[in-house]
């Protein structure tokens, strides 16, 4: 994205992506939403196996627990929220730029609030937080895309990276989440959701509308709270009609065999926040989001400095960056 | 242990900081737990090193540390190993290698993996047969080593994982010791959660042997399902029977994703050519439409599976490398049902060390793996050029039984082993995570360039000492990888 315009709309997402493309026929040719994770399963209980096998693996990866935003400060919190929004949005535009997969956004925005979840990064340290980005999304694409771009090509519009730092980076990020990088995603699970809601009666773009909630959850909730198969039942639901009474849900929620009472319930609150959503996407609907940190400011800021990630008190490390001792390179971020 | 993150580590020319681990004469956390021994294979992506533990409690204990490539500059960090250390982190079971640790060099961002070492591979042990001994594996070894990978590759498939790599120097076994004759499915380098993208080979710049392909992705076929390693499976059942590859084609070398015509042609010799009702997807098959003349213009005249493998037709082992050589990828046999295949139930019965039949047969001396220890951690080999191994080291390892040297694995003589320590080295414990990478420093990088890590290894180098008892192989170059 070479433009500064950094608002944020969730349709812009979905422009690359015709509504013919993204009905049934459209699967095979399309590049970024591939909701057929594996679509060689011999038999339907073959197909039920991998996707409960999947629902056990999804708490692996620190489905549920605290996150960083839990435990900052009340200024800091807020920092950090604004922070990952902004994160979040540069990842979906570089999604757009590089024509990755959702799932690849996705994933990387898994790994970011894995990683808040473990590390503090300091107040105000923007830099840091697009370092992250780009370390994130990244990884995510040698997991998920065919086609890596080289570390340089990353767009981070405000900052510049050296391909080494970046490089370091994506080691503290494997080595912080423990080389877990095999996080799932809601997008393994749609069509077979789609499938077993609604058979061959399937409405019409369906899919795109569900992948348009699923992004917009993204930016209302860490996804370390919140398991993603939940997530893509919610959103199916929700895309199909977010008025559903609740007997409806269940009934179609009994289809699956995996979810206990407790991921009900969960199932019930992602589909209100997802009805939520949806409401506010109708009052507005360029549903753009409050402008960000980093549109405030400008300019190119060369980082090449010396970090040192020093253990903190508890159980989480902070970030720490030693500016003081050489003349950093790095700009002060301008603020309004 | 290595819980680099409390002592705030930083690279070397990071004077400002404390426990700067660069050139500064400190021991490299990680690398304080190893004696490294020697190189013992190179790969695609990497170096293969052999080393021992010095930690108390495990001392003497045998590791082996994959070295990756350096990335391309710019690139990050490689795919593959992001891909296969998540897989190896997330998979155990006995039959699958171990992986220990893994480490980080922060001052040139290499990795480094540290796996339970494995003494024997397949490749080795068919080599030793056909060349050296003259005789066929005994059965009880054959039926243990086959009954073991498909154990461990039944453990793969019903977590998902496909191989997608196996060949008889992918499968190892462990040798003297508590697991000995243990096999150990290897290199996961190539290995994907069903999930994954699927990179046609070729893009990957990967060489893969095309010997235990299956014939589905000969045929062009984009999905790789986990019947594609029971192929392989069967191939090399066959090679252990034979001790020579079933289907040796010649590969043809072109990108991308060349069409194996003669590799093609060698399996139809063998089991006659496809049909459509045997395989009735075959006609989706890109390859199979485009050369459809090319290849059924070849004349077919295949001389039966069980004159290759020299198995009488009615022999259950017979009917289970046949039903692993299927055609159609969805009727061939799946890993499970083999394991439940009467040839593991009839005499001799499988058992957990394939190298020892239970009852007073003669016992093969496995050769040792050859070391090659003039090369360091960095790849580097010493200005001495590395010494062919003399007739007179052969003794202790070729045809060891003969000489009359106990055991197999004849603990390999100390003598002129010498302790590498490469400089700036940081490790961390997978156990306790809570520390990696608590020293990294994104932004470090630039005061360990220009300094060549080397320098200061170059002067440790020592030739090998040549009264070295190795193996009866003169050491090799063979692509290896874990």
């Amino acid at each position: 994205m070479g433009d500064s315009d950094t608002s944020f709309c969730v349709s812009t997402l979905l422009c690359q992506e015709s509504e013919s493309c993204l009905n049934e026929q459209g699967y095979e040719e399309n590049t970024y939403i591939d909701v057929k994770p594996y679509d060689c399963f011999v038999s339907e209980d073959e197909e039920d196996e991998y996707f409960e096998n999947l629902f056990r693996r999804e708490t692996c990866f620190g489905s549920k627990g605290s996150s960083a935003l839990d435990d900052y400060s009340d200024i800091s919190q807020t920092w950090l929220k604004s922070a990952r929004l902004d994160a979040v949005e540069w990842i979906f535009n570089t999604r757009a730029v590089f024509g990755f997969h959702f799932r690849t956004a996705y994933l990387s925005i898994t790994y970011f609030d894995r990683f808040i979840s473990k590390r503090y990064i300091d107040r105000g340290k923007m830099w840091a937080i697009r370092l992250l980005s780009v370390a994130c999304l990244s990884l995510a694409a040698k997991m998920e895309e065919c086609d890596v771009p080289l570390l340089s090509e990353f767009p981070t519009q405000d900052f510049y990276f050296e391909s080494n730092v970046i490089q370091k980076m994506e080691l503290l990020v494997l080595s912080t989440l423990e080389w877990k990088m095999g996080s799932i995603t809601p997008f393994s699970y749609l069509s077979y959701f789609i499938n077993k809601f609604f058979g061959d009666s399937r409405p019409k773009g369906l899919v795109s509308r569900a992948v348009e909630l699923i992004v917009a959850m993204t930016k209302e909730t860490n996804l370390i709270d919140s398991r993603p198969s939940i997530i893509a039942a919610a959103a199916v639901l929700a895309a199909f009609d977010n008025q559903l009474p609740r007997k409806i849900m269940e009934l179609k929620m009994s289809v699956i065999s995996f979810w206990q009472s407790d991921d009900k319930e969960h199932m019930y609150s992602s589909y209100n926040l997802m009805q939520e959503i949806g409401k506010r996407k109708v009052k507005t609907p360029e549903l753009s989001v409050t402008p960000n940190v980093l549109s405030l400011h400008s300019g190119s800021h060369y980082l090449n400095e010396n970090i040192s990630y020093n253990s903190a008190a508890g159980t989480k490390r902070r970030l720490t960056f030693n500016e003081s001792d050489h003349s950093s390179p790095v700009k002060k971020v301008h603020r309004k | 242990m290595g819980d680099g993150g409390n002592r705030g580590l930083v690279g070397s020319g990071n004077s400002n900081n404390n426990g700067g681990n660069g050139s500064s004469g400190n021991k490299p956390e990680w690398l304080q737990h190893y004696d490294l021994i020697g190189k013992i294979g190179e790969g695609t992506y990497g170096l293969v090193f052999l080393a021992r533990t010095k930690s108390p409690g495990n001392r003497g204990k045998s590791i082996a540390i994959k070295k990756f490539k350096q990335s391309k500059d710019g690139d990050g960090v490689s795919p593959t190993a992001i891909r296969e250390i998540m897989l190896l982190r997330e998979i155990t079971h006995d039959n699958v290698v171990k992986l220990v640790n893994v480490h980080i060099n922060h001052a040139d961002m290499s990795l480094y993996l540290a796996f339970d070492y494995a003494e024997h591979d397949l490749y080795e042990i068919i080599r030793h047969h056909r060349d050296k001994v003259n005789h066929a594996i005994h059965q009880y070894t054959v039926k243990s080593l086959l009954w073991q990978l498909l154990n461990g590759l039944n453990y793969l498939h019903s977590n998902w994982i496909i191989h997608r790599d196996l060949k008889p120097s992918n499968i190892l076994v462990m040798g003297e010791g508590e697991e000995q004759g243990v096999v150990k499915i290897a290199d996961f380098g190539l290995a994907r959660i069903y999930q994954a993208p699927l990179k046609p080979l070729a893009e990957n710049g990967v060489v893969v042997t095309i010997w235990y392909r299956a014939p589905e992705l000969l045929l062009g076929a984009k999905h790789y399902t986990s019947a594609v390693d029971m192929w392989a499976v069967g191939c090399i059942f066959a090679e252990l029977l034979t001790l020579k590859p079933l289907f040796q084609g010649a590969e043809v070398k072109a990108t991308p994703n060349p069409f194996q015509l003669d590799q093609l042609d060698k399996i139809f010799k063998v089991l006659g050519h496809p049909t459509l009702e045997k395989w009735p997807t075959l006609a989706n098959l890109p390859h199979w439409q485009q050369d459809i003349q090319h290849i059924q213009g070849h004349n077919d005249n295949s001389h039966g599976l069980h004159g290759f493998v020299h198995l009488p037709l009615k022999s259950p082992a017979f009917d289970l490398l046949s039903k692993m050589l299927e055609y159609d990828p969805r009727k061939r046999i799946t890993a499970a049902q083999a394991l439940e295949h009467e040839y593991f139930r009839l005499e001799p019965l499988p058992g957990r060390n394939a190298l020892v039949p239970s009852q007073g047969e003669k016992v093969v001396n496995y050769p040792t793996r050859p070391v090659d220890t003039t090369t360091d951690f960095e790849g580097t080999t010493s200005l001495q050029p590395s010494q062919p191994v003399s007739s007179g080291n052969a003794v202790s390892g070729n045809m060891a039984g003969a000489h009359g040297v106990p055991g197999r694995s004849v603990p390999r003589p100390m003598l002129g082993m010498q302790r590498m320590q490469p400089q700036g080295m940081t490790g961390y414990n997978l156990a306790s995570q809570a520390g990696i990478g608590g020293g990294m420093n994104p932004g470090g990088i630039p005061m360990q360039r220009g300094v060549n890590p080397q320098a200061h290894q170059q002067q440790q180098l020592r030739r090998k000492d040549p009264g070295m008892g190795m193996s009866g192989y003169p050491p090799q170059q063979k692509q290896r990888r874990m």
